[in-house]
C-alpha cells in the first residue's frame, strides 16, 4: 500500500513538473531559446490565484486569471525580451532570460513582501480517501486539472490547423511560411499556451503548499532544464514522461535514499545515467 | 578646468569634515534582504532598527548617536566575505552584528576575529561560529542545545516515547537533530525513523505517507516557517494527529497564516515567550508591532537583544575601542525581550528555553525549560 501511495505522490509532483516543463520544451522546440524565466511566470500564476482568490474569493476566477494573465505576459516577455535578440548566439537570450528570472523574483518581493503570501481562508485542504489512496482535495485536482491541460495541448496540437501550423513552424518554419503561416503569430501562441500552463502549475502549487513566495521558482527553474534534456530537448511528448518519471524517481528516493541524497541531488543522478544509457534523451523529435 | 579641480577638492573636504561632524558610533549589520532568506531579513532589520532607535533616544552612547550600517548579505557566504571586509575597512566600524543565517555569519566571523572587531551572532546556529575565537559571541541558543531541550520537552514534559525526526538537511536542522539524538536515549525516546528534506522543498506527500505508516508518538521536525508550514499542513491533513514538536525557526506569525488551522497545537522551543509578564519582554512585543506593523518573531527578538547588548557594551566601554567593546561585552548582564543575558567562556548564551504551543490562532506559554546542566553550551 505505502508503495503505491509513493508511486501515486511520484505521479502528482510529476504531473506539476510536467505542466512547468512543456512550456519549456514549446519554446525550446519553437526557437532553441533555454527560457529559464518561465520558472517566474509560474511563480507569477501563484501570486494571481492567491490574490485574486483572496479577494473574490472564487477559485475558477484565480485559474483563469492565472493562466490568461501569465500567458498574456509570457508573449509580452517573448515581444520585449527575446524578439530583439533572436539573431543572436543561443548563449545571449539565455543570460537575458537568467537576468530576467532574477529581475522577477526581486520584483515579486518588493510589490508583494518578502514573506509570502498564503491563502487567507485556504481551499481543497481536506483529506479525500478514494479506494484506500490518501490524497488531499487538491491532490485530486491536481491530478485532474493536468490530465485535462495536458489532453487539451494533445488535442490542439494534433487535430486542429492551429496546431498543424504549429508543428509545421517548429519542423521547417521557412516552409511553413511559404504555405501562408504566420509565425510570428505562432510564436505567440506558443508563448501563450506555455506560459499559461506554467501559470496554472504555480497556482496549484500555491494551493498545495498555501505559501507563495518570491522564490517559488528557484527549484523549477533549473528542474524544468533538467526534464526537458531529459525528455530529449524539444520533445513534448519526452517531456511529459520525463517528469512523471521524474516525480516518480524522486518519491521513491525521499523515503529510500533521502539520507544519503537530497531530492534535487537524486533529480541530477537520474538524469546522467539515463544520459549515459541515451545520451539524445529518452525521445528525440516532436 | 581649474574651477573643476577646486570643486573636486572642496566636496572632498565637505565629504571628509561631513563624517568627522557626524561623529556617531557605527554598528555594522550584515542582513538578507534579498533572495531566499529576504522574510527573515525584514524581522532581523526592523528589530535592529527598533533597538538602534530606541537608544539613540535614550540619549544614545554618552550623548552621540548611533549609526546602524546595513548590507545585504543574501544569506550567502560569498557576499558575507567582502561586506565584513567593507565594514572594517570603508566604514571603519568597531563593532558589527549578524542579521542573517549560519552560511554567511560563519564566514564573516572569521575575518571579524582577523581584525579584532567583536561581532555578534544574532539567531544564527552553527556550533563553529563562535570558534572563531575570542571576538565572536552569540546572543541565541546553538542548535546541539535548542535540540537537547527537545528531547526533553517530548520524553520527559510531554512523556512521548516513539518519534519520528523530520530534518531539514541545512546546518541548523542537522544541529538540531543531532543535540535531539544525542539526548533522546536518556530521556527513554526511540526514533522510529529519520527523514531529511532540502530547504526548497514544500511538498512532502511521500514522507507523509511513511510517517502515517510509522506511527509514531510524536514527531521532532526541524525547519523555517516557509518549510515547516506546508510540513504540519500536509501531515494534518494526511491523517497524521500526533504532537509536532518543532524549533524557533517556526516561531512567528507567518507559521500560523501558512498552517492555518492546522497550526493549533504545534510546540516549539524558542527564545521569545509572548505571555512573559517581564516588562522587558512586553514592551519589546508593543513596540515592535507599532514600529514595523508585523507581528513579532524570533528573528526580531534575537536581533534586538544583539543590538541592545551591543549598546549596553558601548556605553559600558565608552570609547570606540575594539577590545575595551569585546571586554564589556564579555562582562554583559542584561535582562532582554528574549531573556537574561550572559556569556560563557567561548562566547554562548547561557538562558533559559521557552516553551510555545500554538493555540486560537497565536502563540501561547507552554513551559519553560531551566535544566542549566542539559542547556549548558560548549566552552570550547
Amino acid at each position: 500500500m505505502l508503495f503505491l501511495e509513493l508511486f501515486l505522490q511520484g505521479l502528482l509532483q510529476g504531473s506539476i513538473y510536467a505542466l512547468v516543463a512543456v512550456g519549456l520544451t514549446l519554446v525550446y522546440g519553437l526557437l532553441r531559446i533555454l527560457h529559464v524565466a518561465h520558472a517566474g511566470l509560474y511563480t507569477l500564476g501563484g501570486y494571481f490565484g492567491v490574490l485574486v482568490f483572496n479577494s473574490s474569493g472564487s477559485l475558477m476566477l484565480g485559474g483563469i486569471v492565472a493562466m490568461f494573465g501569465v500567458g498574456i505576459l509570457g508573449i509580452i516577455i517573448y515581444r520585449l525580451c527575446y524578439e530583439p535578440i533572436l539573431d543572436q548566439p543561443p548563449f545571449v537570450p539565455l543570460i537575458a532570460s537568467i537576468g530576467l528570472f532574477i529581475a522577477m523574483e526581486e520584483l515579486y518581493r518588493i510589490l508583494f513582501g518578502s514573506y509570502g503570501v498564503s491563502y487567507t481562508n485556504p481551499p481543497l485542504q481536506q483529506m479525500l480517501p478514494l479506494a484506500g489512496l490518501y490524497l488531499r482535495e487538491g491532490e485530486w485536482v491536481t491530478i485532474l486539472v493536468s490530465l485535462v491541460l495536458i489532453g487539451g495541448l494533445a488535442w490542439l496540437s494534433s487535430r486542429t490547423r492551429l496546431g498543424l501550423a504549429w508543428r509545421a513552424t517548429v519542423t521547417d518554419p521557412q516552409m511553413a511560411e511559404s504555405f501562408g503561416i504566420d509565425p510570428i503569430r505562432v510564436r505567440y501562441f506558443n508563448f501563450f499556451i506555455g506560459s499559461a500552463l506554467a501559470g496554472m502549475a504555480g497556482m496549484i502549487v500555491g494551493i498545495l503548499n498555501n505559501l507563495v513566495e518570491p522564490t517559488m521558482g528557484s527549484v523549477p527553474s533549473y528542474k524544468a532544464l533538467a526534464i526537458i534534456v531529459l525528455g530529449g530537448l524539444g520533445s513534448v511528448r519526452g517531456t511529459l514522461v520525463a517528469a512523471l518519471a521524474l516525480g516518480v524517481v524522486e518519491s521513491y528516493g525521499t523515503i529510500y535514499l533521502g539520507n544519503v541524497l537530497n531530492r534535487d541531488a537524486i533529480a541530477f543522478v537520474f538524469l546522467i545515467l539515463v544520459l549515459m544509457v541515451r545520451p539524445q534523451g529518452m525521445f528525440r523529435g516532436v | 578646468m581649474k574651477f573643476k579641480n577646486i570643486l573636486i577638492l572642496v566636496s572632498i573636504l565637505f565629504f571628509s569634515f561631513g563624517t568627522s561632524w557626524a561623529d556617531t558610533f557605527k554598528i555594522g549589520f550584515n542582513v538578507p534582504l534579498t533572495g531566499f532568506a529576504a522574510a527573515d531579513g525584514e524581522s532581523a532589520l526592523n528589530g535592529a532598527k527598533l533597538a538602534v532607535k530606541q537608544a539613540n533616544s535614550a540619549g544614545g552612547i554618552n550623548g552621540k548617536q548611533i549609526e546602524l550600517v546595513v548590507y545585504d548579505d543574501q544569506a550567502s557566504p560569498k557576499e558575507a566575505v567582502p561586506i565584513a571586509n567593507r565594514l572594517i575597512e570603508k566604514d571603519g566600524v568597531k563593532v558589527a552584528v549578524s542579521g542573517s543565517y549560519s552560511g554567511s555569519t560563519r564566514a564573516a566571523a572569521g575575518i571579524f576575529q582577523d581584525a579584532g572587531i567583536p561581532y555578534i551572532s544574532a539567531y544564527a546556529i552553527h556550533p563553529d561560529i563562535t570558534r572563531a575565537g575570542n571576538y565572536v559571541f552569540r546572543t541565541s541558543f546553538m542548535g546541539e542545545v535548542q535540540g537537547r531541550a527537545g528531547a526533553l520537552l517530548i520524553g520527559q514534559t510531554m512523556q512521548r516515547k516513539r518519534v519520528v525526526v523530520i530534518t531539514l538537511k541545512n546546518d541548523f536542522g542537522k544541529s538540531l537533530a543531532a543535540g535531539f539524538k544525542a539526548e533522546a536515549s536518556n530521556f527513554g525516546i526511540k526514533i522510529v525513523n529519520e527523514y531529511e528534506y532540502s530547504i526548497g522543498d514544500r511538498q512532502f506527500g511521500p514522507i507523509v505517507a511513511k510517517v502515517r505508516a510509522d506511527k509514531p508518538d510524536a514527531i521532532y521536525a526541524s525547519g523555517y516557517f516557509f518549510t515547516a508550514g506546508p510540513l504540519v499542513s500536509q501531515l494534518r491533513s494526511g491523517g497524521v494527529t500526533v504532537p509536532v514538536i518543532g524549533q524557533e525557526g517556526y516561531d512567528g506569525e507567518q507559521f500560523i497564516k501558512i498552517a492555518g488551522a492546522f497550526a493549533e497545537g504545534v510546540i516549539i522551543t524558542t527564545s521569545l515567550d509572548r505571555d512573559s509578564n517581564s516588562p522587558i519582554a512586553r514592551s519589546f512585543i508593543s513596540e515592535y508591532e507599532k514600529f514595523s506593523g508585523n507581528k513579532v518573531d524570533m528573528v526580531s527578538a534575537s536581533t534586538h537583544t544583539a543590538l541592545k547588548v551591543v549598546v549596553a557594551a558601548l556605553r559600558k566601554a565608552g570609547t570606540n575601542n575594539p577590545d575595551a567593546i569585546r571586554k564589556a561585552i564579555t562582562q554583559t548582564q542584561l535582562s532582554a525581550a528574549t531573556g537574561h543575558i550572559s556569556f560563557n567562556k567561548l562566547g554562548e548564551v547561557r538562558k533559559n528555553v521557552e516553551v510555545q504551543i500554538v493555540r486560537d490562532g497565536d502563540w501561547h506559554y507552554h513551559s519553560t525549560i531551566r535544566d542549566q546542566t542539559l542547556l549548558a553550551p560548549p566552552e570550547s
